[in-house]
């Protein structure tokens, strides 16, 4: 990792004299959500790959492939982000939390389960990037802000075309559609809660870069609170477009770990 | 897609909905104790600190399913739909956000196909009674149940009246909030049947306006955006305010008074020492065939010392609905009048809704009422005193 020092001068960016200090002085925090943010794109351009192996439709497969190298196509834009106010954002799959978020997917490749597969992908991780990438877009300066919102538009709206794929699905049999929602809830969605619990309880994360950043985020006015308030939120109304009856994800986000 | 949409009518019959009814917390241990029912009793429960973290971002949803019975016979099946709105966040400075949790929770009860919705607590003072502010309708009426609350804010008045042996032709009545829906039905009812009225409210020109038409009826009255100016004169306090939280004082509060709080959340303040005045909390019924909800909510969602006891507002939509009576029952501000309160107290009495038992922030005070006819050092005896010795 760059010092401070080694800043490299931010040319590109059109926001104010305040704007460029505040990326500065707070890059090593702009540097660990970067990190997570590639780390998950990375993840879903992986999710992405493995899911065009178990389509048998070749516009499927086409369209699973378009969908990896959209998301690599993301993590990138989030490494020059980081280059831009000087630091190297590192991407780690086998973190322990990813890791287990690549599992979970894995076990639906292994079941050639093409249903669950989007549930997990474009359900559960898209509303975390869709409602985090959105908050962080608020707050952050410059095209590092734009990137973000950017992004967080472009999930959206390939999180429009699962919905309806998964809608259909759900017209099907929606009492076996909704058991395995809340099957993969169990398992996805208790991973990522861990993941944004206000304190990590399991010991480093793996993917910040020294020390967990959820302390420090309030210095660029995020909070650790408001992202994982933010993702649930997303997630909830992602369920109600299902057609999940609320009462009953409300009490599933209940009962997720803090 | 046209053969999975049948499939799904066929597979998830759709449960008739007949009424929904929106409402919000009014405590941070109010909330905590749905969450904690959700939650379920085998985890541990959230701390406080979670709750206030996650629960400004839960959108509006159905609660819990509540079935409701007649004692005409028949019964009627809702919805409960919490808008989430964050207990300390009810204040003007939250006005926009909450709005659109009023509309989204509103937007549930029409998916749901209720037939008729009843707006609890603050949803309807935020749409102002103005139904335009709603999500397009289809089948679905709202009511912002303010009638029948009315209906039972005075006849609890009457009934602690004739318990009290207060006479209330000789009495004063302030009330507080007195140009709001409620408090100017309070008012209609009322003004006509005590001595004088004092009104009160902040905005000086609402407050005139109520005054020149309860003039009009020969009702001797003033007003003043000033409450300190009245509570000394005041025999009867109806406190109708609309404020995000219990901060009414009255400290100058005659210790005779009869105070009837029906602000949610509570107009009066926990400090409020009104020493020596009876406090009730006011404009809740009970529904004598009985309330049940799934999941089972009992005394979380009804928090009051007696069963099957809920706000009017909402008992308004219920008792529409045991009727039959699908229309927009209470609607707009500032038309409550007498007739219209009479019509909603008989369909509600129909059915077996009835004024609740009273209670306030100590407890039970019926309890105490029974308690004294039993005993020749009860309630009455300790709280009530005879018109002589009262000053
Ligand atoms: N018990 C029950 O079942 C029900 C209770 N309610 C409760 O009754 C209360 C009134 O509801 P509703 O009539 O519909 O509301 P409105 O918005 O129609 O009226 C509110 C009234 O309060 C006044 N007010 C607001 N703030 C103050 C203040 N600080 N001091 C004095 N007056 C004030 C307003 O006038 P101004 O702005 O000029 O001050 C207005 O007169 C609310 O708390 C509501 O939740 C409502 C329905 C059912
Ligand atoms: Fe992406
Ligand atoms: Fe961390």
């Amino acid at each position: 990792m760059k010092t401070e020092g080694q800043i490299e001068p931010v040319m590109d960016l059109n926001g104010s004299p305040i704007d460029r200090s505040s990326l500065s002085c707070h890059a090593p925090i702009w540097q660990d959500i970067l990190a997570q943010a590639v780390t998950g794109e990375q993840l879903a351009a992986m999710n992405y790959t493995s899911l065009s192996e178990i389509c048998d439709d070749p516009a499927e497969v086409a369209d699973a492939l378009e969908h990896a190298a959209g998301e690599r196509g993301h993590a990138a834009s989030f490494a020059a982000e980081g280059r831009k106010i000087g630091v190297d954002v590192d991407n780690n799959v086998d973190a322990m939390h990813w890791r287990r978020l690549r599992e979970a997917f894995l076990g639906c490749i292994a079941e050639r389960d093409f249903i669950g597969c989007l549930i997990v992908q474009e359900i559960m991780l898209e509303s975390f990037a869709v409602a985090s990438y959105a908050r962080v877009a608020k707050v952050a300066p410059g095209s590092l802000g734009e990137t973000f919102a950017r992004i967080a538009a472009d999930e959206e709206q390939h999180v429009d075309h699962a919905m309806a794929i998964l809608r259909a699905e759900r017209a099907l049999d929606p009492e076996r559609f909704d058991d395995k929602v809340y099957r993969l809830h169990f398992d996805v969605m208790t991973t990522l809660a861990k993941m944004l619990a206000k304190e990590c309880k399991d010991g480093h994360c793996e993917v910040c870069h020294s020390s967990c950043v959820k302390p420090s985020l309030g210095d660029v006015s995020l909070s650790a609170a408001e992202l994982r308030g933010a993702s649930l939120e997303q997630y909830l109304k992602a369920l109600d477009m299902l057609g999940l009856p609320g009462e009953v994800t409300l009490a599933w986000v209940t009962q997720l770990p803090i | 897609m046209g053969y999975a949409v049948a499939n799904l009518a066929r597979r998830e019959p759709a449960i008739e909905v007949d009424f929904a009814l929106i409402g919000h917390q009014e405590s941070w241990r109010a909330a905590a104790d749905i969450l904690a029912v959700l939650r379920g009793g085998e985890l541990t429960a959230l701390p406080d600190d979670e709750i206030k973290d996650i629960l400004p971002w839960i959108p509006p949803r159905t609660v819990c399913h509540v079935d409701i019975e007649s004692r005409a016979g028949g019964n009627a099946r809702g919805l409960y739909i919490d808008c989430f709105i964050p207990p300390d966040r009810l204040e003007a400075a939250y006005v926009h956000e909450n709005l659109a949790r009023v509309r989204a929770a509103a937007s549930c009860a029409i998916k749901s196909g209720a037939k008729i919705v009843s707006l609890g607590g603050f949803s309807s003072i935020l749409i102002e009674g103005n139904f335009d502010q709603l999500p397009e309708k289809h089948n679905t009426v709202f009511t912002t149940g303010n009638t029948l609350t009315v209906g039972f804010i005075v006849q609890g008045i009457k009934k602690m009246c004739a318990l009290e042996e207060r006479n209330l032709r000789n009495a004063t009545l302030l009330i507080i909030g007195a140009t709001g829906d409620v408090g100017s039905g309070c008012a209609r009812c009322l003004a006509p049947v005590v001595k004088r009225v004092l009104l009160n409210a902040r905005n000086i020109e609402r407050l005139r306006r109520v005054a020149t038409e309860l003039e009009a009826e020969g009702v001797e009255g003033e007003l003043s955006t000033d409450l300190q100016r009245f509570p000394t004169q005041a025999d009867i306090v109806i406190c109708a305010a609309s404020l995000g939280c219990p901060s009414l004082l009255l400290d100058r509060i005659a210790p005779h008074a009869l105070v009837c709080d029906a602000g949610y959340p509570k107009n009066l303040s926990p400090n409020a020492g009104l020493v020596g005045a009876t406090v009730f909390f006011g404009g809740l019924g009970q529904i004598a065939g009985g309330l049940s909800f799934t999941p089972d909510f009992f005394g979380i969602l009804n928090r009051h010392p007696f069963p099957n006891v809920v706000h009017g507002c909402l008992l308004e939509g219920m008792a529409l609905a045991l009727e039959g009576r699908f229309e927009p029952f209470s609607k707009g501000r500032g038309f409550i009048t007498p007739k219209r309160v009479a019509e909603i107290e008989t369909i509600a009495a129909r059915h077996g809704i009835h004024l609740a038992p009273f209670s306030n922030a100590d407890g039970p005070l019926e309890r105490q009422f029974e308690y004294q006819t039993q005993s020749s050092r009860g309630w009455v005896a300790r709280h009530v005193r005879p018109p002589s010795e009262r000053t």
